[in-house]
């Protein structure tokens, strides 16, 4: 049995400690919001926090999350940072299918947790790693903007 | 008068080049010599005897050529490229056909530790037994009772296709009488028991100077740069001497055995390629004494130049001036196409500072491979991805040779070796090109 700590709540799981953190929050715990992608972190769609920073839970073995603590997109809305960049995200309307919605807002979540007033240069750096096929680039740059409280971008 | 000393003169060579041609077929035609083995009182019986045997198979990495990816273990099939043609490994399962099976244990002992073949033929020194000849006779006996315990596979390995005079066999007795070592590692005296099993290690199973030392025009080992690194099929295998510069010299024990039993060392890189295999395989699976043993050995060797301009530095300005999540600010902004690919297929895993923000395999900073500015490994490493499995843990890196094109990985190798390494970049698109093929 291996103990993990997600969203704030122990949780005790019987997996092999080599298994992807994703395979455990999705097929195990049943927290479904955070995607499949690539499988080989190059697509950004499983971010999750690992005590605040963003890490690509496909590649992560479960084994080395030890007792840091995982946020997924299901409760980083409790925090200050997560509930700004999630109404910024429903304010520009910045989905159009979704389905790299979850690792973008991690991402732009944890960026914002560690420089609240990024430039473009700075937004690009963070967010390349995040590949969105309908190409809403800029609404999320204006959306992580808005939601950093610096002045409205038009999209 | 003339005549006859002219004709006494002819008779007399004549008889010197038929004596020569008898030399010369009986050097290479005189049926291998057979003898007879047996083991020690100290050597265990039955099920240790075996577990003794998997142990030292282990450490030789049998399993590592005598195996397709894919394929059945032991079963050979493995294709080694050369510049004259190309080689299979055997199988060396238990099949009386088409593997070992058939084979007396006088016959497995001397092909192992003399290159010669059940049918008397010579074995290429493709398969180490240079190394294999430092095994001792019980050693060798238990890893055939190992062998003998594997289920034997009915399949035979493609036929070696070498050129002409490549493909003669007897000619390895030539080749043999140049670089086989005189006699086996003898123990030194003057040494802990710690360095002679190290050495015995090093030298014997582990068989590492057949990729760390440079080779010849007949693909000998260059004696004067034992340890002093080389590339084998696109791959550099580092210098292990005790240069402080470009080898290991300022290594401790502890970080040498730290990374033959993980493959990582904070502050080191990680493991990749065959290096990467030969932990997966062998060296994670050895005991913490022996790694220890090989590591206080290995401190030992002499040094030797490696690699020009390849000393690691620890901390270069950009990776210095960077966090795991954002690049040095004077990048920030680049449009330069190392840097947004670095950006989008590498910061996430790797991070700005090279810390390695997932795992430490991923950890760059203070790696050999990031300060090599012939960027061989890194290139291939970006080309075909790593993997590593070991029972203390393991990480994989995705390949990128079919995800970018040449001038787009020169570019990326280009950007990693200046801002983890410090080095002026050197990576040509014809070099990418080149290393697609070799590494493949």
């Amino acid at each position: 049995m291996t103990t993990i700590l997600i969203n704030g709540e122990a949780r005790e799981v019987d997996v092999p400690p080599d298994m992807p953190l994703l395979w455990v929050l999705r097929d195990v715990v049943g927290l479904t919001g955070t995607k499949f992608g690539c499988g080989i972190a190059q697509c950004g769609a499983c971010t999750v926090h690992v005590d605040g920073k963003p890490a690509r839970s496909c590649v992560l073995p479960v084994s080395a999350v030890g007792n840091r603590a995982v946020t997924t997109v299901e409760a980083v809305g409790e925090t200050e940072i997560g509930r700004r960049v999630q109404e910024a995200w429903l304010g520009v309307e910045v989905v159009q299918c979704g389905y790299c919605q979850s690792g973008q807002i991690m991402s732009a979540a944890a960026l914002l947790g560690r420089n609240p007033a990024p430039d473009d240069a700075a937004i690009d750096a963070a967010m390349s790693g995040n590949i969105c096929r309908c190409a809403t680039y800029p609404r999320i740059r204006a959306a992580i903007k808005r939601a950093a409280g610096l002045p409205a971008e038009t999209v | 008068m003339k005549g006859s000393r002219l004709r006494r003169f002819g008779l007399i060579a004549l008889v010197v080049a038929g004596l020569l041609l008898v030399a010369a077929i009986a050097f290479f035609a005189w049926p291998a010599k057979l003898e007879a083995v047996a083991p020690s009182p100290a050597q265990p019986t039955g099920r240790a005897l075996v577990e003794k045997g998997r142990y030292l198979a282990t450490a030789a990495d049998c399993v590592a050529c005598h195996s397709t990816p894919n394929g059945e273990p032991y079963a050979g099939g493995l294709a080694f490229k050369l510049p004259f043609g190309t080689i299979y490994s055997s199988n060396i399962t238990p099949d009386r056909k088409n593997g070992i099976g058939a084979w007396s244990d006088a016959e497995f002992v001397r092909a192992v530790r003399h290159g010669v073949r059940s049918d008397g033929q010579q074995l290429y020194p493709a398969f180490p037994y240079t190394a294999y000849t430092h095994m001792s006779t019980d050693d060798v006996l238990a890893i055939r009772a190992y062998l003998n315990t594997l289920r034997p596979v009915n399949q035979a390995v493609a036929v070696n296709q070498l050129s002409f005079p490549f493909n003669q066999r007897y000619l390895m007795r030539a080749w043999k009488l140049l670089f086989m070592p005189r006699q086996p590692l003898q123990p030194d005296p003057n040494q802990s028991a710690e360095w002679n099993r190290g050495a015995y290690l090093v030298e014997g199973a582990g068989h590492c100077a057949e990729c760390h030392t440079p080779r010849n025009l007949l693909f000998g080992l260059k004696s004067g740069q034992k340890f002093a690194g080389a590339t084998t099929q696109g791959w550099k295998a580092y210098n292990l001497t005790s240069d402080p510069e470009t080898g290991i010299g300022d290594w401790s024990v502890d970080e040498i055995t730290r990374y033959l039993a993980t493959g990582h060392t904070p502050g080191r890189g990680a493991a990749a390629g065959s290096m990467g295999e030969a932990v997966s395989l062998s060296l994670s699976r050895l005991t913490p004494q022996d790694l220890r043993a090989m590591a206080v050995y290995l401190k030992t060797i002499p040094p030797k130049p490696g690699t020009p301009g390849s000393k690691v530095n620890p901390n270069p300005p950009l990776m210095a001036a960077s966090t795991p999540f954002a690049p040095a600010r004077a990048e920030v902004g680049s449009d330069a196409v190392g840097l947004r690919i670095f950006e989008g297929a590498c910061a996430s895993c790797h991070g700005w500072d090279g810390s390695g923000t997932h795992s430490p395999y991923g950890e760059l900073r203070g790696a050999q491979t990031v300060n090599d500015p012939e960027a061989t490994n890194l290139v291939q490493v970006i080309l075909h991805g790593s993997e590593i499995r070991t029972p203390q843990g393991g990480a994989s890196m995705p390949s990128f040779g079919r995800a970018y094109n040449d001038a787009e990985i020169a570019a990326v190798a280009n950007y990693v070796l200046r801002h983890f390494g410090g080095k002026a970049a050197t990576v040509t698109p014809e070099r990418v090109a080149k290393a697609r093929r070799e590494g493949e």
